[in-house]
Order: C-alpha cells, then structure tokens, then sequence
C-alpha cells in the first residue's frame, strides 16, 4: 500500500472526513455527536414534559385549567392550593393516626380472612380519608405482592438454572386429563370438588408410578421456562373474569390478599425470566465450591448465590414494584371500594358528566410518583456494581 | 499440623463416563495411595478433569465405582465425601474477606468463633496470608488469590485434597513459585492429593506418581522417572518431556531401524514394516555430517541459555538435538546427529505401542 493513502496530518483530510470520522478510538464523529445531541434534547423534552405539566397541573385549579393552556407558572397564571386541599384538608380522618390505623387494619383483615375456615372475624372497616387509603392500599399490595413475587419468582429462577427437569411429557398429558375428567365430575355429575380431586390425585400418582416410565419425550428446562413466560403473553383482560370469579367463589373480593395474590402470580413469569438469566451467568465454580466446603443447597443460595446477584435482584425488584405500583385492570375488578388503590384514584377523577378534574387528578398523580422515584434512587445503589469481581480468573 | 493429618486411599474401579453418546472416560482404573501426590497428566479432553471431577462427586459416573478410604462413595453427596478442590478459577467468594473464604468450610458447619478464628489463623499462616485476612479477592493479585484458595481447602483438613489445574492462571514465574510451595505444603500436610494439569513439567515436580491419560484411557500409570526414561507407549513418549522425543519415521528390519537410506543399529529387534524410532533431544549430538548416524541440514537453531536447540532437517523428519550453548552454525548447514544407542525406543507406528 503507498503511503499516500495515510492522512497524517489534519489539513490533509478533507472538511468532510473530519466531519464524520471520530477523532480518536472509542469517540464518536463530530456529526454523529450532533445528530446524537439533538436526539437525546429531543428525547428529554419528551420525557420530562408531561412531568412538568402534571407538577404545575397540580397547582393550577378549574379556572386556569379550562382558560388555558398555561405553561408558565406565575407567569401565565396564579399557582393555588385548591387541587391539594381538596385531597387533604376537606375530608375527615386526614391524619397519620388514620394511617396507622389503616395497617393495624390491614394485618387484622388478613388475618381475619385466613382464620375464616375456623372462625368468624368481623373484619374492621376503614377510618380513613380517600387519599391516604389508596396510598396505604397501594403500598401494602405493591411491597407485598413484590416480597412474594421476588421469594417464589428468584428460588423457581435458580432451580431451572442449576438443576435439570426432565418432566415427561405423557404425564404431564395425564394431569391435564385427569383435571378435566375433575371438572366433569364436579360440575356434571356433581360429586363434591374434594372428592373427585382427591381421587384424581391418588390415580394421577398411581398411574405415573405404573406408565411414567414407558413415556419416551420429556421436557427440558427451556420448555418449562417458555411455559412460564408464555404466561405472560396472554393479555390479562383474557383472564380477569375468571379470576373474578374465582375470588368471588373463595370469598376474597375486595381484599388486600386478592390483589397481593393476583399480582405475584401475573408478575412471576417476569421475575423468573430475568433472574434465570443473573443466574445462568454466576460462574458455577463458586457453587460447586460451596457444595463441597459442605454448604446446603439453601444456604449456598443465600450465602453465596444471592449477595452476587444483587444488582439483578434490585433491578427486578425494581421493575416489579413499579409494575404493581401501576397496576390498574386487575385494581378495578377486585379493589372496588375498600381496598381502592391509587391508580384508581386517580383514574376517578374523571368523574362522568362533570368532565375530568385534572387539577386533582394531577396532584393525585405528583403523590403517586414520589415513593417510585424514592425506590428508584434507593435501589440503584445495588444495581451498578461490580459485585463479581475478583470471583475468578487472575 | 503434619502428625494427625489421616492418610486415605482412593479407588477409582471401572468407571465409565458418557456424556450423551460421547464417550469421556472408558473402564478408568486407578489405585492412589494413602498419603500419595498423584497427578493426572492429559491434553484437553483426555478426561482428567472429568475423573477429578467423579471422585468430587460433582459429577455422577454412568458406570463404576469410587472409593475413599473403605467408604463406596459412589452415590455420595459432596459435602459428605470430606474432601477439598482448588479450582482453576480459584472460585473465591468475591463479597467476603480473604477470612471468611478460608473460614466458610467451618462456618457451614457451625464451628464455634473462636476455634474458627485461630484456624483461620494457622491456614493462613501456612500459606502467608496472614497480612491479607481483611482484603477482599479484587484487592489480591493472582498468585495471593491461588493461596487463598488453598488456605480453603486445607483449613477443613480433608481426607484428600482435589486440585484442577490450580496453577494454570499464573504467570511463569509464580507458577515455579507456587508448585514448590505445594509440594512442601503435601509433604508437610502428608494428604493424599490428586492434581490434574496438562503441563508435564508439573506432573514431572510434584509427582510420586503420574497417571498419564488420553482420550479417556489410562496410557501408563508411574513415577516420574520412569514416564521419562521407560515410555509405555508413543503417545507417553512424546507427551513428557520438553522439547518432545524426536520421533523418526522407517521400518525395523531385523537388529536394524532403517530410515531415508540410514542404518541405525536397534535396541530391540523384529520385523515391523512401519516403525518409530524414538530419540530424546539430550541423547542426540550434533556432529560432522561424514560421522553422523542421521545426515541432515541445520533447519533452525535456538539458544536457549545453557544449551542451544538444533533442528535438523534430514529430509525426511525433523529432529531436535541439545548441542552445546557454544554450537555455531547456520541454517542450511550440511550436519550429521550422532545417536547413543542404549537410550533409542522403538515403536510401532500403527499402534503406537512400544517395542521391547
């Protein structure tokens, strides 16, 4: 190759190639870092804007809202109260004895709901104003359901990333029958639920015990891994009325407990797919180490497994949160009115022919936000650190 | 520390590993004795790290059994087997200081504090760690880390010690640094230990024996000495020793090896139409090309130091000889290699088995 062809000095390049090749290794060209500022400016105003217009919403009331718009705080307009005193200040119970009571209700409740079968608790009604009730509400099911969500979601994520399930596909096949030929039974033939369950059970452990071993495919852990998240493809208002239904049959509607129930099992599949992943990447060699320095499948689990996937852990923890936080379909089947959470709050606001009061409902919404980004700036700590390092390799 | 140190034996009997149709170890026998450093010796996919692996109970054998001391192990879990593996990787726990590493075998057996405490101490003094017990491993250079995993494995004192090629991740100079201390530590300790490398030079300085494998057969089981100087096979010959037994390719007719026109007087004698004749590079020496066994060219030469490593090209196979650190010649240099008959080996070239 001549030497011609190396450019050397700057003045040798053309205005063109200074303007699109990047000045250094590991740098980006002058028009690229253009085009990627404006894009990320872009992106921001995107973002932050509706914060902005929800925060100054918040302080605006029915005047400034239907003679706008107004972007401009004492500028365009006079901020006022009135939206957060509405929330506050005009009903009773608006104080931190109605929060505390409100938890000593929620225990008391639950407990009320699962001591039923044995005896009759009059479960407490709520003393509490509107505001602080869904924010109680809403974060009792939310840390709840993720506490669960994140225990069962993270142990089931671990066993199919370290142990290898060969599930074998005709039996499977038969409890898929035998759970129909139940359903015939006790809706046709009317046999009670717990008889014809009982029975299918004993004959589904016989017959594995007599055929399992003559079935020849089986299923591997990536198929019970699709199995779980396909889970999450189906949309949930496919299964809302069933799962009315079936809370409707245990008498569970309306309570705290549905909806930490409802919202573990719809956001496990998430949990189990991402910390699979945490899991699979941990180098074995440490595992296999603990196993043979005598440690317990559990406690290698808690001792060594979970500290090192902490940063997954928290960004999952993170997500799920969030998820809960948020969640509104499943809110408004089975939280009618005593267990109401904020995104149904806020969601009433938009009160029929009145038309929509997004004065309160914005500063419903400012409430709502506040304890996610709390969370967000707690949990990052954990999410970004090298916690493997000096695991293995000199 | 040496005196109650218990000496087991270990037996592995007739073990057979597959992995799906793969065949990785075939009816593996090995009897290690009690107190004994046995090395297992292969190239990458031989199997030794799957055999060390069958006695850690890390791995299920589809076939076979493995004994520790009187106990059939075979379906044992791990953490029952008493035994103790320095990994490649060294597997330290990266959230915990250098003293919970060396303590967690203790800690999940609920050793009380104290007495944990001051075995720490001593396992780490045995390694002179005692400086580093609050670092954390990302604070520790490799060759701290190395000892750090074994101050691990030795606090438990287990029956046997596993160690998968503990020192491959250090550099030259510590990896010489490191096997001495390994071996005065075994002598010392006086625990059956068995390590597995691919490195002969390894295998040749912390021996009592080498059990050499290829392809998941056991080629030869003995001491170092005896790989080096009696080779079972060729695949042995050419395995040990560094640079390699030259190898020169002809047919063996009688008392005679004859190859490319040359006539060699054999130690050995038969009729074997394709033969290997076997020569180390130390029993080779470079001399005029009138008076040499072997007539060639000079391919290339290297000095290494105290000697010089000559490759000669006799047209037909290349041989290395250690000639002196003086030798002066260029490449394409006329040359003969004289060969001292009572160290020559001869092979069958089909079978690779030796012809005594």
């Amino acid at each position: 190759m001549s030497t011609a062809s190396f450019k050397f000095d700057k003045a040798d390049r053309s205005l063109m190639e200074r303007l699109f090749e990047p000045p250094a290794v590991g740098k980006i060209s002058p028009a690229a870092s253009l085009v990627a500022h404006f894009l990320l400016i872009v992106w921001s105003l995107f973002v932050l804007f509706p914060i902005y217009w929800v925060i100054i919403t918040s302080f605006k009331n029915a005047v400034t809202v239907n003679l706008g718009p107004f972007y401009i705080p004492f500028l365009d307009f006079q901020p006022d109260l009135d939206a957060w005193r509405t929330q506050f200040n005009t009903e009773p119970n608006c104080n931190f004895l109605g929060i505390a009571r409100q938890f000593g209700l929620f225990f008391y409740n639950t407990f009320a709901v699962i001591i039923s079968p044995l005896a009759e608790i009059q479960p407490m009604d709520p003393q509490i104003c509107k505001i602080y009730h869904a924010f109680t509400n809403s974060i009792v099911v939310s840390i709840f359901s993720t506490a669960f969500c994140i225990a069962i979601g993270s142990m089931a994520a671990y066993a199919l990333a370290r142990i290898q399930y060969k599930p074998k596909f005709g039996n499977i096949m038969m409890f898929v029958g035998l759970t129909v030929l139940v359903i015939f039974a006790t809706s046709y033939a009317g046999v009670p639920w717990w008889a014809s369950s009982a029975v299918a059970l004993a004959l589904f452990f016989f017959l594995v015990r007599a055929f399992g071993k003559h079935f020849k495919r089986s299923l591997g852990n990536g198929d019970i891994l699709f199995w779980i998240i396909s889970q999450r493809i189906l949309p949930p208002i496919v299964v809302v009325i069933p799962i009315y239904i079936m809370f409707q049959a245990v008498g569970l509607l309306d309570t705290h407990l549905a909806l930490i129930i409802v919202y573990a099992v719809a956001n496990l599949p998430i949990v189990v797919w991402l910390m699979h992943d945490f899991f699979a990447n941990l180098p074995i060699e440490l595992e296999e180490s603990a196993q043979l320095d005598g440690a317990t499948r559990l406690g290698i689990f808690w001792e060594i497994v979970l500290p090192l996937t902490r940063p997954g852990l928290a960004a999952t923890t993170l997500l799920t949160l969030i998820l809960n936080w948020n969640e509104y379909l499943f809110a408004v089947f089975l939280a009618y009115a005593k267990v109401q959470t904020m995104p149904i709050m806020v969601a009433a606001k938009n009160a029929g022919e009145k038309g929509i009061f997004w004065w309160e409902m914005s500063a419903i919404i400012v409430i709502m936000i506040i304890p996610v980004i709390l969370m967000a700036i707690l949990l990052t700590r954990f999410i970004s650190r090298g916690v493997l390092l000096g695991a293995v390799k000199g | 520390m040496a005196a109650g140190s218990p000496k087991i034996p270990v037996r592995f009997d007739k073990i057979q590993k597959y992995f799906g149709t793969v065949k990785v170890l075939e009816e593996f026998d090995l009897d290690i004795a009690p107190g004994e450093f046995l090395v297992l010796l292969g190239a990458s996919g031989s199997g030794k790290t799957t055999a060390l692996r069958i006695l850690s109970g890390l791995e299920t054998a589809t076939a076979g059994r493995v004994l520790i001391g009187d106990r059939d192990v075979t379906n044992v879990l791990p953490k029952y087997r008493d035994i103790s593996m320095v990994f490649q990787s060294y597997a330290l726990y990266p959230h915990k200081t250098v003293a919970e590493n060396i303590g967690f075998p203790l800690k999940v057996r609920k050793v009380a504090k104290a007495e944990m405490n001051s075995a720490i101490r001593e396992a780490a003094a045995q390694v002179q760690l005692e400086d580093l017990l609050d670092r954390y491993p990302r604070e520790l250079s490799g060759g701290q880390r190395q000892r750090v995993a074994l101050a691990r494995a030795i606090i438990r004192r287990p029956s046997v010690f596993l160690m998968d090629e503990p020192l491959s991740n250090l550099d030259a100079k510590l990896r010489g640094y490191m096997r001495a201390e390994l071996k005065h530590m075994q002598q010392t300790l006086g625990t059956t230990t068995i390590f597995v490398t691919h490195d002969q030079i390894e295998a040749m300085t912390l021996a009592h024996r080498v059990a050499i494998l290829e392809r998941g057969v056991l080629q030869q089981l003995a001491t170092p000495a005896e790989t080096y100087n009696d080779p079972a096979n060729l695949f042995v010959a050419q395995f040990i020793g560094s640079p390699p037994m030259n190898t020169v390719r002809g047919s063996l007719e009688g008392r005679h090896f004859r190859t490319n026109g040359a006539r060699i007087e054999a130690p050995v004698g038969g009729r074997v139409d394709k033969a290997i004749l076997g020569v180390r590079p130390e029993d080779c020496s470079v001399v005029a090309p009138a008076r040499g066994t072997l007539k060639g060219v000079i391919y290339t030469s290297e000095l290494i130091g105290d000697h010089t490593l000559v490759t000669v090209d006799n047209g037909h196979d290349k041989l290395i000889v250690k000639a002196p650190k003086d030798f002066n010649g260029n490449q394409g240099d006329a040359i003969g290699v004289a060969l001292r008959r009572e160290h020559l080996y001869v092979f069958d070239a089909t079978t690779g088995k030796r012809i005594r």
